[in-house]
């Protein structure tokens, strides 16, 4: 155990080290020589981005059909290390489903800028395929699911209480991802992106200790990123609970034997509940009533909370960040200047407007922190209120929101196979 | 049958533990191996070795020695192999990790494969029962709270940079302004000056009416301002900046502050010519604050003591004389024209911080050396900037335009007058303009000869004088621009003629100051050498006169 440890530690900063690289400065000459200019690599063929769309529709469709018709897991595997060649190591990552949601909302508050139909169908077509058929994008297509699959090796439960507090992180990822991207304050999902450096083989040493770090923990829980940080999976999830068609762990009835509930590492199978009696119904229902009316006061409490937020915050833009240096400077409480407010000095580019354009992105917080602040109020009152509701449940079935299609109970589902004796593997009440 | 998978079972199994120990060992290894690397790379700066170092300083002092050059290339070439050699081998290392991680990753998974798991059914089966679902509400609830809790700290806590600091300032009313020298050309950058009496004869080299003079340390074309009975001035060359001191009444100097350390200060001085040097503009004083620039761009405020409050560089200005506009205060604002040739603004610091308040770009004007001058024009205050091709009138408190007149020409050096309405603005080789500023600011009349090269106009009682570099002095009638006389000079003028007590002042190149009559006839009172030559602008307070010569100050009077 001990060597174990000892390696996956070596391994750890081994692959950390591996990435980054040093600046060196160009070398002086004197003999006349002139160095080659700088040239902007061209952007990627057009044929090849719709390619690219084309690989995208072809796996969602592949994996659809091996999820919900095939029920291969074995298929879904092979897929899924297709899409991690091609959407991972191929294109390094890069238009990605993920970080799409930035493009989208920076262009929907941004003036001017275009958003490439590659980028539009990258966002919605894994969202259409969801409502459809569950989330098999997570199942097979999405290299970063893909990545933190294959390394799954022996996988533990979380108690229910964590799993459920945990999964509400994507929810606060995706408003902040969404607010730093209206705002143009940047993309977050690709600036903490913790796979790409693998797929690039090269990163910035804490993003490659980051990914390293969450490949290690999900060697034990299953999918770490996916399920407790990826932010995408809300819309996914969202989808998902409304498919038309969604992975069922056995191919007709089931018959409750227990055997696939095990098989999940992602905890997403809902187990028959057993009604419990300890708690009155007036209780429920009076806890309900309270939970309802305090709704609109959580949401604005958050609302406001998250309005407050909006110095920290917009402190993540460059802008604003460039105007409190130059604000600092300008009022002598720092008298060393940066390599960054000297190049804006040497622009001529009046201080005031400086100023204004970071104030006005300080607004534009205040009121996107209003916004998320009141989502997340939201949505932590529905998580809270749907805690609180009992729902009969008699058999094991695939969670909608939260199961990633990956077919791993397929083969644990004893229905329909031609070589077992159901009737044995009934529970003894219902046999 | 079952015997025999069995064994291939376990055959297979002991491979794959194998391999996966293999590629373990082979992983830890090349871990070892990149890790060592890339602490390696961290602590060796190849290219500020010693020996690299070393060289480098024995080739600056025989910069033409071939043999030298050629080993510094090779030693730095050297540098560079080791550094992609190192590159090469992180880049190596990182794909052979990978592959070892990857085959441990294929043993590992295909050994349990061989063991598939089965369910345990000691297990709670009911997970997502009311204890559970009560748990785990509770678990919303703190994380929840935490977070807002967290997250409302951190918005309180979190300082807003970009707040504005108010410092209360207090500043001179104009008519308090009035009995002071404050700014280059006296209050409102005008040329007349407050004074009851004046002295009209001297002579510097003799002594004769001057009552002390005290030498400057470091050179400077400015001209002193006093507040009370302290008067500033400020010196600069290539490697030093300072602002002097000096008691009105004794001469002595009460405090000389260097200011060598500004932030942004530049590496190396810009050039400037000799006629302009480093420190060309005159400073303001605000009652409280002086404020000074240098040519490199440094602009500064100091209190009556001479502790630095606040200091900045604005940019160095790209001027090929080099920076001579000079400072004026409006409020607690402190104005600067800043026409370069790389860019052009009017800026507007705060005096108490030194931050700016505005900086109204100035795109469509070139370069210039002239200053602003403040006035109040009846409806408001405005600050009027003259520069090629336009006359351009601002607000000083929020850096707006109010109006522009095109009517200039030429590198613009001359500062413009004001008098009833009238804006004068002059430039050789263009004209002098007299700007009606009733209704739409118009031309009202114009002049073609003797104009002023870097001597600006006065304007006094009806009466505009104007002097020009080659010596000649025109006096004319401001509203009809009726010349009254003119007359010449033996030398030139780059000074401007002052007009205190009734008389105008005006030094010419070699020092010598005319004074005659500010009157329709021309009536010279007196011809007076200071001993030295100077372009200074005069200061009159005390019923004195201060001048600052090439090398001293001299006051003149009792």
């Amino acid at each position: 155990m001990k060597k174990t440890v000892v390696l996956l530690i070596l391994l750890l900063i081994a692959v950390a080290a591996a990435g980054p690289k040093q600046r060196f400065p160009k070398p002086d000459f004197e003999s006349g020589y002139e160095r080659p200019l700088l040239n902007t690599p061209a952007p990627r063929q057009l044929v090849l981005e719709y390619l690219d769309i084309f690989v995208l529709f072809a796996a969602l469709a592949l994996a659809s059909w091996l999820v919900l018709k095939k029920r291969s897991r074995r298929g879904v595997f092979w897929l899924m290390i297709f899409s991690l060649i091609y959407f991972g190591f191929w294109r390094k990552g890069c238009v990605c489903s993920i970080g799409s949601i930035q493009n989208i909302a920076y262009a929907l508050f941004t003036n001017g800028y275009a958003v490439p139909v590659t980028v539009v169908l990258f966002f919605l077509l894994p969202l259409i395929f969801a409502l459809f058929f569950g989330r098999t994008f997570c199942a097979a297509v999405c290299p970063l699911g893909a990545i933190q699959d294959i390394v799954v090796l022996k996988p533990t439960r979380l108690p229910y209480w964590l799993n459920q507090a945990l999964s509400m992180i994507p929810y606060i990822y995706l408003g902040l991802s969404v607010l730093f991207a209206a705002t143009g304050a940047g993309f977050l999902i690709c600036r903490y992106d913790p796979f790409v450096g693998f797929f690039r083989f090269g990163a910035r040493f804490n993003m490659l200790l980051f990914g390293a770090s969450l490949l290690l923990l999900g060697t034990v829980v299953a999918r770490p990123y996916c399920r407790f940080l990826c932010p995408y999976g809300v819309l996914l999830n969202w989808m998902s609970r409304l498919s038309r068609r969604h992975l069922s762990i056995t191919p007709s009835e089931c018959i409750n034997c227990r055997l696939c509930e095990a098989s999940c590492p992602f905890d997403a199978i809902n187990y028959p509940a057993v009604e419990k009696a300890e708690e009155p119904r007036e209780t429920r229902v009076r806890r309900i009533a309270v939970l309802v009316f305090l709704i609109p006061l959580v949401i604005l409490s958050s609302g406001y909370v998250g309005a407050k937020m909006h110095i920290p915050l917009s402190k993540g833009h460059a802008t604003v960040a460039l105007a409190e240096q130059i604000k600092l400077e300008e009022t002598g409480r720092r008298t060393e200047r940066t390599d960054e407010t000297n190049a804006f000095r040497s622009t001529g580019k009046p201080i005031p407007q400086l100023y204004a354009e970071a104030r006005q992105i300080q607004r534009q917080f205040k009121i996107g922190g209003w916004l998320i602040g009141g989502f997340l109020g939201l949505v932590f009152s529905l998580k809270l209120l749907n805690l609180s509701f009992f729902r009969r449940q008699d058999i094991y079935e695939a969670d909608r929101g939260n199961c990633l299609s990956c077919g791993r109970c397929f083969d644990y589902c004893p229905v329909g196979k031609p070589d077992v004796d159901l009737e044995k593997l009934k529970p003894a009440e219902s046999a | 049958m079952l015997m025999e998978k069995k064994i291939n079972t376990e055959l297979l199994y002991k491979i794959a533990k194998r391999t996966a120990i293999i590629a373990a060992a082979f992983a830890a290894i090349i871990s070892i191996l990149l890790i060592a690397n890339y602490l390696q790379t961290k602590s060796l700066d190849p290219l500020h070795s010693a020996a690299l170092q070393q060289l480098m300083s024995q080739l600056q002092q025989n910069p033409n020695d071939a043999a030298l050059k050629e080993q510094i290339r090779a030693l730095d070439l050297l540098a560079r192999k080791a550094y992609f050699t190192t590159q090469w081998q992180l880049r190596s290392g990182g794909f052979l990790l990978f592959a070892s991680v990857l085959v441990i990753l294929i043993s590992l998974k295909f050994i349990s494969s061989l063991h598939p798991q089965l369910p345990d059914f000691s297990r709670d089966k009911a997970r997502d029962s009311w204890e559970q679902k009560l748990l785990a509400r509770r678990m919303i609830i703190y994380s929840g709270l935490g977070i807002v809790v967290i997250a409302f700290v951190l918005g309180l806590s979190a300082q807003n940079q970009l707040k504005d600091h108010v410092v209360k300032a207090s500043f001179p009313s104009m008519n308090e302004l009035h009995k002071q020298w404050p700014t280059f050309r006296g209050p409102g950058g005008l040329g007349i000056a407050d004074a009851k009496q004046a002295p009209t004869s001297w002579n510097g080299k003799t002594g004769e009416s001057i009552k002390w003079k005290a030498a400057t340390l470091l050179p400077g074309r400015n001209s002193p301002i006093i507040w009370d009975k302290k008067i500033f001035l400020s010196g600069a060359d290539e490697k030093s900046q300072a602002v002097y001191c000096y008691d009105a009444d004794s001469g002595d100097m009460l405090w000389n502050t260097e200011l060598n350390d500004i932030p942004g200060h530049p590496a190396e001085a810009p050039d400037v010519t000799r006629e302009t040097g480093f420190a060309a503009p005159t400073m303001a004083a605000d009652g409280e604050r002086l404020f000074v620039i240098f040519a490199t761009g440094d602009l500064a405020c100091l209190d009556f003591d001479g502790k630095r409050l606040w200091a900045k560089n604005i940019g160095v200005p790209d001027n090929h004389y080099g920076h001579s506009s000079s400072l004026v205060t409006y409020k607690d604002v402190l104005l600067v024209q800043y026409d370069t040739n790389e860019g052009r603004h009017l800026f507007g610091f705060r005096s108490t911080t030194g931050e700016q308040v505005y900086a109204t770009p100035r795109d469509d004007v070139e370069i210039s050396w002239a200053s602003p001058i403040l006035v109040n024009t009846g409806p408001r205050m405005e600050t009027i900037l003259n520069s090629n091709p336009f006359v351009i009138s601002y607000d000083p408190a929020s850096g707006q335009e109010l109006w522009r007149l095109n009517c200039m020409d030429g590198e613009v050096g001359p500062s413009l007058a004001y008098a009833d309405g009238f804006v004068y603005a002059v430039n050789e080789y263009a004209r002098l303009a007299a700007i009606k500023l009733q209704g739409t600011p118009h031309i009202a009349w114009e002049y073609e000869d003797d104009l002023a090269e870097a001597s600006s106009p006065t304007v006094f009682n009806g009466l505009l004088f104007m002097a020009s570099s080659y010596g000649m002095l025109t006096c004319f009638d401001a509203t009809s621009g009726e010349v009254q006389w003119s007359h010449e000079f033996s030398k030139g003028f780059y000074s401007s003629p002052i007009v205190a007590a009734g008389n105008v002042y005006l030094i010419d190149h070699g020092g010598m100051t005319h004074v005659f009559k500010a009157d329709s006839q021309f009536t010279a009172i007196a011809d007076n050498p200071l001993g030295e030559k100077s372009d200074a602008i005069p200061a009159f307070m005390h019923g004195r006169i201060y001048i600052r010569g090439e090398k001293n100050l001299y006051c003149i009077g009792k």
